[in-house]
């Protein structure tokens, strides 16, 4: 689905394409985030990371993408580098340099990217804090609002975002998608879904609260006017405004 | 081999097995030994296993224990007692624990007082969660001849390495309440503790169970001694169950049920109440919710001036302090009643009770016999009891489950089978008491008679789960909870968290999750299961406590609410928990049905037009169904409710179903545009639970749609959208569509992403250490349990689908929360026409099919295809939004 030219969200995955960049990118992958919830005696079965690379393998093939800009949070822990964090991110920046062949691995750092310094060296990462103008495109995490006054589309993590529909029957279905639409000073913004495998995400049709989450939902920008479009199996639709979405039910 | 032994010993004979000291006070203090102790008190003393069933008041206890004392008092007057534990006595109930310890104490010290002989005296210990540390300790000192225990402590002991050489010389281990532990996981878990147990030391024991009323015995039996080997142990069964006289009455509160307000309705309840509590010196009332205890009592109080010291409530809720002050009461004799859920249902000891008001079904003629039995508390007295019920339905059950209960027909239970959750506990405790060989391991489990079938590659299973096999090598080493050596075939002890994760998440009772219900202006109302509030969206509208309220919106553990009365609930309430209704009385009920509408037939034909006068002007039963009735154990009230409810499903649609003719009714829900397909399935719940999965997957599939059920233990309900038209043709073909597959593959490929299967995985994710509730001293919040197990459930099934948590997940809805053998069958009978269906349309559902519609619990079977699901969503957001 080509949301502006050369910008292209892929089909069915949590991950974009920009042409001229030559990048996908993606967010919140939050590796390691099994090793540290075993830490705290929840035994998840590891699925993150393997999902991860199958879905960015999917991606550069489909793309023939040379980089990859992770926006934001790409391991779990904010206070620490988990060991289980460090073996993900190492065998995540082998993948992408050895198995895809990728050139360049920039990351935005997210609120959970502390002490992520000490991997730019050993990983050969490129490394901004919070928000960075790549080529025109604006990325930024999201815990912030964007300081840059510029940028043809904004690019923004962080706040998982799902949509939640319930149906007459009782069934609950929350699919992840991407939010896209303008801030108020016009720029266009899309928000992209997390990749890790197991945050099914912040329901912005039903939830309350997302301006605590993401400041840049207080003053600049209108969640009710973006429009979701949604992770299908293979696909990506279009559900239309967050607006239409609230209190749906079929 | 399981003996019944037809004739008791003489009295003469049972005496004479005693030790004279023994025997001495015993006959001071009884005329003579109860049913039961003629037969248990020499068998006991030949060290036979012995299973005893019978009802309160027969002198249960000491059935069990006069032999065992007898046989320590031998050992003391020799010199020979030692400061060791000779028997456990392990009940579910800690209440219960504090019993025995002082009907044991007293008697002890009545015997002692009457002894001058300087000997060492019998010592009785209690030890569940209660028991302080110091105690502890002490105990760890001197331990008591007889220790006093709960499942859950009694597994936390034989890991303790220090106590263990206390239980090296056992004799006897006696299980109580074995009713409460035979047909669940809890009872599984005590099994394999029995077994290993008797491996750690070396040498068996005398095993003797006590319940009251449980069928069938021989399972009961098997399930107290297991096996030698391939060998079943020897067991000799007791039956005294049936020796108290019954006096029970199902009543309706007003004459018509249907038409009268619920406050009438109400009234009525508790004057009937408040009359039998005058009529009688102590009246205990069991409701089925710990709210209905609460309403009762405040009602009571409110509206008959008792004062505060006369009624009181009895419920988990409650704190143990007011608990025990109110069984304190109660044994003196100074409150008029006691309003219980079911708390007070087991043996714990509360004096005399007169007359017993149960609240709504008991669901089955075991509990019925149960809680009624508490009254009359001598063996010779008639327990008497009311059962009061407010729905058609229930009258009707509780009608024929009453006429069972008097006739001594009992429903049937079953044991969990080879609960992988619940091994993985016992080998992470097997773990760290010693190396072991897989094949002395397995031996050992299959020993206990829930594991006697288990196969080896399950077995292996679950020790390669502990093991951390599941994870990369790398990340074993947070992983694994075992020492797992393949080659060598063996396993044991690995890290040091491991004893503590043994010790601090022990235990199969899941951690129930209460979320408040409040209004705007925070006032408590009551509380919802987390897993119903999932269900909800803004705007629903369910009932608690009696009352609607439409929801609005939840905040951490909170649901916020506006009252709605007089709306209709779009929501059924959640009775996940309510014991269902079993086959065998359901069947029963069917024979009542086909023999009322035999009897009635005659009214037939008068079309719709009467039922309209009959709403107001009930009918009085007359002719051959008066007789039936008058035949049951029923009020008068109850008769002419069920007669009339006969007489309306007869004029509206001319059938009443039963066991032997399926009703299918075709009918619309104008409110909520839904397509309701209703099956009269009248088999209980357990095989409806299967019955309707296994329709609503095929209407699914010929629909391309989802489709929600609504089961209660009368029948299940298909719920569609309204675009979904289901015709005469079409169910016909369903019922041949289902009757082509094997149920179980069916179930197993369509309950995947069912509410059911979610909220089990997590259940026995935690009960196989996999999700913890206690980790390195810190209590894990249910929250944080909880982190969406519909994807850790994706994550395990990408390991495999044998996954031992998943399998056990599936077997446990397959085999223990439904009854798939016989839902299998029931479809074949219907294919085959040996039960015959009858497929009608109606504009409004028939009276039969109310309940089924408004109660019920509820789930929905979804497009197994995600692509379409997806894509039908969108499609349908998309019409919603541009209609407006």
């Amino acid at each position: 689905m080509e949301i502006a030219r050369g910008v292209e969200i892929l089909e069915g995955l949590p991950v974009l394409y920009i042409r001229d960049l030559s990048a996908i990118v993606c967010t919140d992958l939050h590796l390691g985030y099994e090793g540290v919830s075993a830490d705290r005696g929840v035994f998840l079965p590891k699925a993150n990371l393997r999902h991860i690379k199958e879905e960015l393998k999917d991606a550069i093939s489909r793309t023939g993408a040379e980089r990859i800009i992770v926006d934001g949070d790409i391991k779990n822990e904010f206070s620490h580098v988990h060991v289980e964090e460090f073996n993900e991110t190492r065998e995540f920046v082998d993948f992408l340099r050895y198995s895809l062949g990728l050139k360049a691995i920039t990351l935005i750092k997210g609120n959970h990217d502390n002490f992520i310094d000490r991997l730019k060296e050993p990983f050969g990462m490129e490394l901004y804090t919070q928000e960075a103008l790549i080529g025109g495109y604006l990325f930024f995490h999201g815990e912030e609002a964007p300081h840059e006054k510029g940028g043809k589309l904004l690019i923004m993590g962080h706040v998982h975002p799902s949509i939640a529909i319930y149906n007459r029957l009782g069934a609950k279905e929350k699919l992840k998608c991407f939010l896209h639409g303008r801030m108020k000073d016009k720029r266009e913004i899309l928000v992209l879904p997390a990749m890790n495998f197991f945050a099914a995400g912040f329901s912005v049709n039903a939830e309350r609260g997302i301006g605590r989450l993401a400041p840049v939902f207080r003053d600049m920008l209108d969640v009710d006017s973006m429009e979701a479009l949604c992770i299908g199996e293979g696909e990506t639709l279009n559900f239309g405004r967050i607006k239409g979405l609230r209190d749906i039910s079929l | 081999m399981i003996q019944h032994p037809e004739k008791p010993f003489s009295i003469e004979e049972s005496l004479d097995s005693l030790n004279l000291f023994i025997r001495r006070w015993f006959e001071k203090r009884y005329k003579e030994p109860t049913p039961p102790q003629r037969y248990s008190f020499k068998l006991i003393s030949e060290k036979r296993n012995v299973l005893i069933t019978a009802p309160t008041g027969s002198g249960k206890t000491f059935s069990a224990f006069m032999s065992i004392l007898s046989d320590l008092m031998n050992l003391s007057l020799a010199n020979k007692l030692e400061d060791k534990v000779y028997c456990i006595y392990v009940s579910p109930l800690r209440a219960l624990n504090n019993d025995i310890y002082r009907n044991l104490t007293g008697p002890l010290a009545e015997l002692y007082s009457d002894i001058v002989l300087p000997i060492k005296r019998i010592s009785v210990g209690i030890r569940t969660g209660d028991t302080p540390q110091s105690e502890r300790q002490r105990m760890l000192k001197k331990p008591p001849n007889i220790l006093v225990t709960t499942p859950e402590s009694l597994a936390i002991l034989i890991n303790s390495e220090r106590f263990v050489e206390h239980l090296k010389g056992v004799r006897y281990f006696v299980v109580d309440e074995l009713h409460e532990l035979a047909n669940n996981k809890r009872g599984v878990h005590l099994s394999l503790s029995v077994e290993r147990l008797a491996g750690i030391i070396g040498h068996d024991f005398t095993r003797i169970g006590m319940g009251a009323t449980l069928a069938p015995l021989d399972e009961a039996a098997r399930f107290l001694v297991g096996y030698s080997g391939e060998e079943e142990r020897d067991c000799s069964v007791v039956d005294a169950t049936w020796d108290k006289k019954l006096d029970f009455v199902a009543m309706s509160p007003v004459r018509d049920i249907v038409n009268a307000s619920d406050a009438v309705i109400d009234n009525s309840i508790y004057r009937t109440i408040d009359a039998v509590i005058r009529k009688n010196r102590t009246t205990l009332v069991f409701t089925n919710t710990r709210s209905g205890t609460e309403r009762v009592v405040y009602n009571l109080i409110k509206r008959f001036k008792y004062g505060e010291e006369h009624i009181a409530a009895h419920h988990g809720s409650l704190s143990r302090e007011t608990r025990l002050g109110v069984e304190e009461l109660l044994k003196k004799g100074k409150l008029k009643a006691a309003v219980s859920s079911t708390s007070l249902e087991l043996g714990i000891d509360i004096g005399t009770i007169d007359n017993v008001v149960q609240i709504g079904s008991p669901k089955s003629v075991a509990r019925a016999v149960q809680r009624i039995g508490r009254s009359g508390h001598s063996f010779s007295d008639t327990a008497k009891g009311e059962v009061i019920v407010t729905n058609r339905d229930d009258l009707v059950e509780c009608s024929v489950m009453l006429d069972a209960a008097m006739k001594r027909h009992m429903d049937t239970f079953v044991t969990p089978k080879n609960a992988l959750d619940v091994l993985s506990q016992h080998i992470v405790g097997m773990s760290q008491t010693k190396k072991w060989t897989i094949d002395e391991a397995y031996a050992l489990v299959r020993n206990a008679y829930p594991y006697h079938t288990l196969t080896k590659a399950d077995f292996l299973s679950v020790v390669e789960y502990l093991a951390g096999k599941y994870v990369g090598l790398e990340s074993r080493r947070v992983y694994a909870k075992i020492w797992y050596d393949e080659r060598e075939g063996a396993f044991g002890r690995k890290g040091k968290l491991t004893k503590l994760i043994y010790f601090m998440n022990i235990g199969t009772i899941p951690d129930e999750v209460a979320v408040d219900v409040l209004t705007h202006d925070n006032k408590w109302i009551g509380s919802i299961e987390e897993e119903f509030l999932s269900r909800l969206k803004p705007g629903d509208v369910f009932v608690l406590g009696g009352k609607q309220y439409s929801f609005d919106y939840s905040r951490i553990m909170k649901a916020y609410v506006t009252p709605a009365p007089g709306q209709v609930p779009t929501i059924p309430p959640w009775y996940s928990e309510q014991l269902p209704l079993t086959y065998e009385l359901a069947i029963e009920i069917g024979r009542f049905r086909e023999r009322m509408a035999d009897a009635i037939g005659s009214v037939k034909g008068k079309g719709v037009k009467a039922l309209g006068l009959l709403d107001r002007s009930m009918l009085a039963p007359s002719g051959e169904a008066l007789k039936i009735l008058d035949a049951m154990p029923i009020d008068a009230n109850a008769k002419a409710a069920i007669f009339n409810y006969f007489v309306q499903q007869l004029l509206y649609v001319g059938q009443v179903p039963n066991d032997r003719m399926l009703l299918i009714e075709r009918t619309v829900d104008k409110e909520g545009g839904r397509t309701l397909v209703i099956f009269h399935s009248l088999y209980g719940r357990r095989i409806n639970d299967a019955l309707s999965r296994v329709f609503a997957v095929k209407l699914g599939e010929a629909a391309e749609t989802d489709v929600a059920v609504n089961i209660t233990d009368n029948g299940f309900v298909l719920i569609t959208d309204s675009s979904v038209k289901v015709n005469r043709k079409d169910v016909e073909a369903l019922i041949g569509a289902a009757g082509g597959d094997d149920v179980r593959v069916i179930l197993t490929e369509n309950i995947r992403k069912t509410e059911m299967m979610k909220r089990r995985f997590r259940y026995n994710a935690a009960r196989s250490f996999m999700i913890l509730r206690n980790y390195k001293g810190v209590r894990i919040s249910v929250r944080r349990q909880q982190i969406n197990s519909q994807l850790i459930l994706k994550a395990a099934e990408e390991i495999s689908r044998d996954f031992p948590i998943i399998k056990e997940t599936y077997r446990e809805i397959l085999d223990d929360v439904m009854d798939l053998p016989r839902a299998a069958q029931i479809l074949k009978r219907l294919v085959s026409g040996e039960i015959r269906h009858s497929i009608i349309e109606t504009d409004v559902p028939s009276p039969f099919a109310h309940m089924m519609i408004t109660f019920g619990e509820a789930d929905v079977i979804m497009m197994k295809d995600r692509r379409r699901h997806v894509r039908e969503l969108h499609k349908q957001v998309i019409a919603r939004i541009r209609k407006g």
